[in-house]
């Protein structure tokens, strides 16, 4: 379905095609964005698996609907609005299950260690800053799991993703300000969290 | 500024999302207020303790093995059919005007505007078009008839009347040509014998309609100053036909005693008709009205100066009669 495309067309003409049926022009917008979102997700579940399921989600969910786009906002918010939405329903399952990891899962199932994807320049490979690098990782971990959903979200887009609050609003499908106090408070939370666990 | 409204925003500070004159004002309190720079202090550094969970970018065999998984999940699902898609089209296009009211509106208003003003010059062109069609075919003397308007009457192309009846055919010509079968005193006949006699391409339709007319007047078939007394004056004055002219001049007979305009005709015929039996004719029409001193004049002119010792035997011969008479 579709003629080639070139990839480096505006975004703008890409969607349009792929409105229009092309999946090459919908795979040139999926290769633009995986990675952020696949990152995102993995960064939020903790788990290679479910990052990948979110992210397969969210694609194909973009697909079937890509029609109902209507350039009323940007095509990264867009994306982002229908990924965070898969991981907020997945943060309130884990929650409901209170299944709170604190360990990241690889595809293969088995734990994944964080601390160690980090390089050790930060420890100056001093083993024993090492080692309370790695069980500050395991608390903040913990710590991030005891804010709401939405809480860990916002937290998560704007410290860990650098986006704007304005962006996050609108991902959010909310306000602003609305995302504002969403911060403060997940930041207050935080700080009781990691006091109480020192 | 004071640490309440401080405290709520050093969080938007640390976080690079305090507009500059917001920051500013910070800045100024925690100069002077210890509590705040420690609440500044400590937000600062859970950022940087949070700092310490790293961000982990996906493995390229990750996204290798993501992009595979998409792919093959996105080849079985179909990209929705021509009709969702056209539905989507749909939804976005009412989505657009939905969105956007005002051009709506204005579409709306445009449209109307236009449909008014194309109306109205379709109406104005219309009517002009009647106009134009229905004054050359519809003179003053031939009243155009409801059901047959001769603007659409292209010609009369024969007549055939009946033997012993009052039944005629006439043949005429629209767009194409029709036949029209009636009495004589059927109005649209008649409609179509005064065509005819106005017709001088085809001198016998010509001839058989002034005659048929004529006939219709000396019977008495509602000639009362009517549209037919006047073609039988037309054509007694203009019809190069001496035939025609005597049939015309054979239906106004009746009319001689009661219509000056007939008595006008009749003795214009007299004194200026080259055929010397229509001048004759005229003259014995002339009997009813022999008192009247024009019809005298005429008369007499006649007998004493007309050329034709035939002419001006029978106007002497008629003078003498109404002098005896009288």
């Amino acid at each position: 379905m579709g003629g080639p495309v070139r990839e480096n067309l505006p975004e703008t003409d890409l969607i349009r095609e792929a409105q229009a049926g092309s999946r090459t022009a919908f795979d040139a917008l999926v290769r633009q964005y995986d990675q952020a979102v696949l990152r995102l997700a993995m960064h939020l579940t903790g788990s290679e698996q479910d990052a990948q399921d979110i992210q397969q989600e969210a694609f194909l969910k973009a697909y079937r609907y890509l029609g109902n786009f209507r350039f009323e906002c940007s095509f990264y918010t867009w994306i982002y609005r229908i990924v965070t939405n898969l991981c907020l329903d997945h943060l309130r399952r884990r929650k409901a299950r209170r299944e709170d990891q604190a360990v990241m899962i690889d595809s293969s199932g088995e734990e994944m260690d964080l601390m160690t994807n980090v390089s050790d320049d930060r420890s100056g490979a001093n083993p024993a800053r090492e080692l309370d690098r790695k069980f500050l990782g395991q608390r903040i971990l913990m710590a991030l799991d005891e804010l709401t959903p939405r809480e860990r979200m916002v937290f998560e887009l704007k410290h860990y993703q650098g986006l704007r609050l304005r962006t996050i609003g609108e991902m959010l499908h909310t306000t602003e300000e609305t995302a504002k106090n969403t911060l403060f408070r997940a930041t207050k939370k935080l700080r009781v969290k990691l006091a109480e666990l020192r | 500024m004071n640490c309440e409204v401080a405290q709520e925003i050093i969080v938007l500070a640390v976080y690079g999302e305090l507009p500059d004159d917001r920051a500013h004002q910070l800045e100024q309190h925690l100069t002077q207020c210890e509590r705040c720079r420690q609440e500044m202090e400590a937000v600062a550094g859970l950022q940087k303790a949070m700092s310490v969970l790293p961000v982990i970018e996906p493995s390229p065999s990750l996204v290798a093995r993501t992009r595979l998984r998409l792919d093959e999940a996105l080849d079985t699902m179909p990209h929705g059919g021509f009709l969702i898609r056209r539905w989507q089209s749909f939804q976005r296009g009412f989505g657009r005007m939905a969105s956007a009211p005002v051009m709506a509106a204005f579409l709306l208003l445009i449209g109307l505007g236009a449909g008014g003003w194309a109306g109205y010059r379709a109406g104005a062109h219309q009517a002009t078009a009647q106009l134009v069609a229905a004054t050359p075919a519809a003179p003053a003397s031939i009243p155009v008839m409801a059901d047959l308007d001769a603007a659409q009457i292209a010609g009369v192309s024969s007549i055939t009347l009946e033997p012993n009846t009052e039944n005629v055919e006439v043949r005429f010509s629209r767009v194409v040509p029709e036949t029209a079968f009636g009495t004589l005193d059927d109005p649209q006949i008649r409609q179509l014998l005064l065509l005819g006699a106005r017709n001088h391409d085809d001198s016998t339709v010509h001839m058989d309609s002034v005659d048929l007319l004529a006939q219709e007047c000396r019977n008495g078939h509602q000639c009362a100053g009517g549209p037919i007394r006047n073609a039988l004056m037309v054509a007694l004055r203009y019809d190069k036909n001496a035939k025609v002219r005597s049939k015309a001049l054979d239906g106004l007979e009746p009319y001689v005693a009661i219509d000056t305009r007939v008595r006008d005709a009749v003795l214009e015929a007299l004194l200026k008709d080259p055929d010397p039996e229509v001048r004759t004719q005229a003259i014995a029409l002339l009997a009813p009205v022999e008192a009247d001193s024009s019809v005298q004049d005429v008369l007499q002119t006649v007998a004493s100066q007309d050329q034709n010792p035939h002419i001006r035997n029978v106007s002497r011969q008629f003078l003498e009669q109404v002098s005896q008479i009288q």
